[in-house]
C-alpha cells in the first residue's frame, strides 16, 4: 500500500485520497516488506508545506526501494496518515496504525506526535524518525523518538555565537525571540533561549521575550521596544505568519533587524508569503540540515536523482531538503538493521538498537545531515552538532556559513 | 511611560477590531437569534474574496474593494438561502448547529478552493505608522476603530430606529408572531447573513492588509466570541465598550505580564474577563433581561 502524494494533490488530500489509497494492493516485490507510518498534516497549520514534505520522504523510499532494499531483499511500504497537528488527531489514529499496519518504524511530523505517542512507542517498541529539530520537554534518556537536529535554541544559540562572531567585539549580541503558547513547541524555543542567555551572559543578551498569537493582529509596537532595545538579531522559529507580521512591523518603524527562521517557517515559505523573497533580503535560515541554496552540492544532485528517476516533482526548497533528509536517515537506520540481523523477522526494536550501534555518516545522507551519532541518552545526537546558515542574497537563496559549532546548552 | 500608554492605546484599537468582528455575530443574533459559530470562517471567505479580487484579476483597490464588499453579501445571502432559509419555525438549536457544520464546511471549502499556501494580503492601509510624539498607531488598526465606531453608530440607529430593524428585531423575538404580523421572516434573516459577511469582509481587511492570508486566520472568529458575550448579544453600541475593555486587558496582559510568567495568559485573559461578567450578569454587560409574564 504505497501511497504516493505529489504537491498538486493539496487539500484534496486530506478529504479522501488517502483512504481510496488504502485499498490499493500491496506492491510486495521483495521477498520481505516492512511497513512505515507516515504522520502528515494536510489541513492544519503545515498544510501548506505538507504535500512538498511528504512527497520527498517518500520519493526516498521508492529510491530505497529500488536501490538499496532491491539488493537487501526488502521493500518498505508507507502509509499517510492525517493527523492536523492535533495530539489528540494522533492519540486516537494510533491504535487503529498499529492494528493496520505494525509498522517497523513511524515517520513523524512535530510537536504534537511526541506528545501523543511518547508514552505508548516504548510499549510498543516502535521507534519514530522526525525531521524537524528537537524539543526540551522531549529531551529524556531511553527515547523512542529521535530527531537528527538538535533543540531549536540549539540551532538558534549557534546562530547567535556565528552573528557574534561575524560581528567582532566582546560584547554579548542583543536578541529577541517571538514565541507563542499557541504550541508547547514554541513555548520551549524560548525557554531554552532563556536559559542559554541566562548563562552565557558574556556572549548573550536576550533583550525582549514576546508572545503572540499565531496570526497576529499587529506587531509594530513590539518591533518599536525590539528596535529600541538595540537587538541584532530577531529569532523566529514559530510560523510564517509570525514572521510576516513581524517584518511588516520592523518595516514601520524602518528598523533594519535580521530575522533568524527555521527550517518549517524559512526563507522561501516567509518570503512567498510576504510577496517575495526580496523582502528577507539580509535575513536568515539556520538548522542542523542541508541549506537548498541554488549552489551544487552533494545534496542538490541527491535531490536531482530523485527527481529524474524517482518521480518527485517538489521544488529545491528547505521543506524538501527537509523531507529528503528524514527519509535518508529513516532508510540509513533501517538498512543498519538489516545488516545486523538479516532480511527476515525485522522488529522497531532492532531498528532502535541500530541506530545506538553505529553512526549514520553524512554520505549515507547524501550531505543533507552532518554524521549523526545517537546514544539513549538523549533523542538527539549529543556530539558533533553543527548547523548551516542560509541567507538572501540579491533575491536569492545562498549558503552563508556550514559547519558552524553548536555552543554547549544545558537542559532546561 | 509612553510606552504603557502606547499599549493602552493599542490595545484599544485591537479591541475595537474584536468588535467589528463581533458584530457579525451580533447582526445575525438580533435578526434569528442564532448564534453563528462560522463568523470567523466568513472572516477568511472575505479574506479570500478580497486577495482574489486584487492579486488575482488584478483590480485596483478602489475596484476591488466594493466589489468584494458585494461578493461577500452575495456570499451571505447564498448561505443563509442554502442552509437555514428552510429552519425557519424549527428550533433555534437546530440553526446553531448548522451554522457549526458551516464552520467544518467553510474551512474545506477553503481548503479545496484556494489550498493551504499562505498568501500574501494586500496592502489596503497604509503600512507607515502614524507618530504621535514617542507614540505610534498602526494606520490599518486606527482606520479599524474609526470604521468599527461608524459602524456601530449606524447599525445601532439602524436597529433602534428604522422600521427595518425594528422588523428584525420581532423576527427574532419569535418567527411565527412575526410572520402572522406580515413581516417577511426570510427577508429579514437574509439580511442580516448579508450585512454579517460584509462586516466580516471589512473585519478581514483591517486584520489582514499587508499580512499573510491562510485558513487559519479565522482563530480571529474566536478572539471575538468574549467581546460579543461580554457585550450582550443584542447590544451593538455595548459592543465599543467591550471590545476596548478586553482589547486593553489582553495588551497589557501580553506586554507586561506574558514574559514574567513566561506564557500566553494575554490569550487567555478575554475569556477570564468574559465569565467574570458572566457570573454577575448572564445576559452580557449590556444584554437585553427578558421579562416573562405566566
Amino acid at each position: 500500500m504505497i501511497c504516493k502524494t505529489t504537491p498538486g494533490l493539496r487539500g484534496l488530500m486530506a478529504a479522501g485520497a488517502m483512504a481510496a489509497a488504502a485499498a490499493m494492493p500491496m506492491t510486495a516485490q521483495a521477498e520481505e516488506t516492512y511497513n512505515l507510518a507516515l504522520l502528515s498534516d494536510f489541513s492544519g497549520p503545515y498544510a501548506d508545506i505538507m504535500p512538498i514534505w511528504t512527497g520527498s520522504r517518500e520519493a526516498v523510499f521508492d529510491w530505497w526501494n529500488e536501490t538499496s532494499g532491491k539488493d537487501l531483499g526488502v521493500t518498505l511500504n508507507y502509509k499517510n496518515y492525517e493527523t492536523r497537528y492535533d495530539a489528540a488527531q494522533v492519540a486516537s489514529l494510533w491504535p487503529g496504525i498499529k492494528s493496520e499496519l505494525d509498522p517497523i518504524a513511524v515517520v513523524g511530523l512535530g510537536g504534537p506526535d511526541v506528545a501523543a505517542l511518547s508514552e505508548r512507542l516504548p510499549e510498543d517498541k516502535i521507534p519514530m524518525f522526525m525531521a524537524t529539530a528537537a524539543y526540551g520537554y522531549a529531551w529524556q534518556p531511553d527515547s523512542w523518538i529521535f530527531n537528527p537536529r538538535p533543540t531549536y535554541s540549539h540551532e538558534s544559540a549557534a546562530f547567535l555565537a556565528w552573528l557574534k562572531e561575524q560581528r567582532g567585539g566582546d560584547e554579548p549580541l542583543k536578541a529577541a525571540i517571538m514565541a507563542s503558547e499557541a504550541s508547547p513547541a514554541y513555548v520551549d524555543m524560548a525557554k531554552g533561549l532563556e536559559l542559554y542567555a541566562e548563562e552565557h551572559p558574556q556572549e548573550l543578551d536576550l533583550v525582549e521575550v514576546i508572545y503572540t498569537e499565531v496570526q497576529p493582529t499587529d506587531l509594530t509596537a513590539q518591533m518599536r521596544r525590539v528596535a529600541r532595545a538595540g537587538a541584532e538579531a530577531l529569532i523566529i522559529q514559530t510560523n510564517t505568519s509570525i514572521v510576516v507580521a513581524a517584518k511588516r512591523g520592523l518595516q514601520a518603524n524602518g528598523a533594519d533587524i535580521p530575522i533568524l527562521m527555521s527550517s518549517h517557517n524559512g526563507l522561501p515559505a516567509s518570503g512567498g508569503a510576504l510577496g517575495g523573497l526580496d523582502q528577507l533580503e539580509g535575513d536568515y535560515e539556520a538548522y542542523g540540515m542541508a541549506v537548498a541554496a541554488d549552489e551544487d552540492t552533494p545534496a542538490r544532485q541527491f535531490y536531482e536523482t530523485l527527481v529524474a528517476e524517482h518521480g518527485l516533482e517538489a521544488p529545491w526548497s528547505v521543506v524538501t531538503a527537509m523531507g529528503i533528509s528524514q527519509g535518508l536517515y529513516t532508510v540509513a537506520v533501517i538498512g543498519h538493521a538489516i545488516e545486523e540481523n538479516g532480511a527476515e523477522g525485522l522488529t522497531g526494536e532492532m531498528v532502535r538498537e541500530a541506530l545506538f550501534a553505529r553512526p549514520i555518516t553524512a554520505e549515507e545522507t547524501h550531505g543533507f545531515l552532518p554524521t549523526l551519532t545517537f546514544t539513549p541518552d538523549a533523542p538527539f545526537p549529543l556530539e558533533g552538532l553543527k548547523v548551516n546558515v542560509g541567507t538572501v542574497r540579491d533575491g536569492k537563496i545562498a549558503i552563508e556559513a556550514t559547519g558552524v559549532d553548536v555552543p554547549d546548552v544545558q537542559k532546561w | 511611560m509612553v510606552y504603557f500608554i502606547n499599549d493602552i492605546i493599542t490595545g484599544a484599537l485591537i479591541g475595537l477590531l474584536y468588535a467589528l468582528v463581533a458584530m457579525g455575530f451580533v447582526v445575525i443574533y438580533r435578526a434569528s437569534k442564532v448564534f453563528n459559530f462560522a463568523q470567523g470562517e466568513l472572516v477568511i471567505i472575505g479574506g479570500f474574496i478580497v486577495w482574489f479580487t486584487t492579486m488575482q484579476l488584478g483590480l485596483s483597490l478602489w475596484l476591488s474593494i466594493p466589489l468584494s464588499l458585494v461578493l461577500a453579501g452575495l456570499v451571505g445571502y447564498a448561505i443563509e438561502r442554502i442552509f437555514l432559509t428552510k429552519l425557519i419555525g424549527e428550533s433555534v438549536f437546530s440553526m446553531v448547529m448548522v451554522t457549526v457544520g458551516l464552520l467544518i464546511l467553510l474551512r474545506g471549502l477553503v481548503l479545496l478552493l484556494f489550498g493551504p499556501a499562505v498568501r500574501p494580503f494586500p496592502i489596503i492601509f497604509p503600512l507607515k505608522p502614524l507618530f504621535l510624539g514617542d507614540m505610534l498607531i498602526p494606520m490599518n488598526l486606527l482606520a479599524g476603530g474609526i470604521i468599527t465606531i461608524v459602524a456601530a453608530v449606524g447599525l445601532s440607529w439602524f436597529f433602534n430606529r428604522t422600521r427595518s430593524g425594528l422588523r428584525m428585531t420581532a423576527v427574532a423575538e419569535d418567527h411565527v408572531v412575526a410572520s402572522s404580523m406580515g413581516i417577511s421572516v426570510k427577508g429579514s434573516i437574509a439580511f442580516a447573513w448579508v450585512l454579517g459577511a460584509i462586516l466580516s469582509t471589512i473585519g478581514a481587511m483591517i486584520f489582514l492588509s499587508g499580512k499573510s492570508l491562510t485558513f487559519l486566520a479565522s482563530d480571529i472568529g474566536f478572539a471575538a466570541l468574549p467581546v460579543a458575550l461580554f457585550a450582550g448579544l443584542e447590544s451593538i453600541g455595548g459592543l465599543i465598550l467591550a471590545g476596548v475593555i478586553i482589547g486593553i486587558a489582553q495588551s497589557l496582559t501580553t506586554n507586561y505580564l506574558d514574559p514574567l510568567i513566561g506564557g500566553s495568559l494575554g490569550s487567555v485573559v478575554p475569556y477570564i474577563i468574559m465569565l467574570a461578567i458572566l457570573l454577575v450578569r448572564p445576559t452580557g454587560l449590556f444584554g437585553w433581561r427578558t421579562i416573562e409574564r405566566v
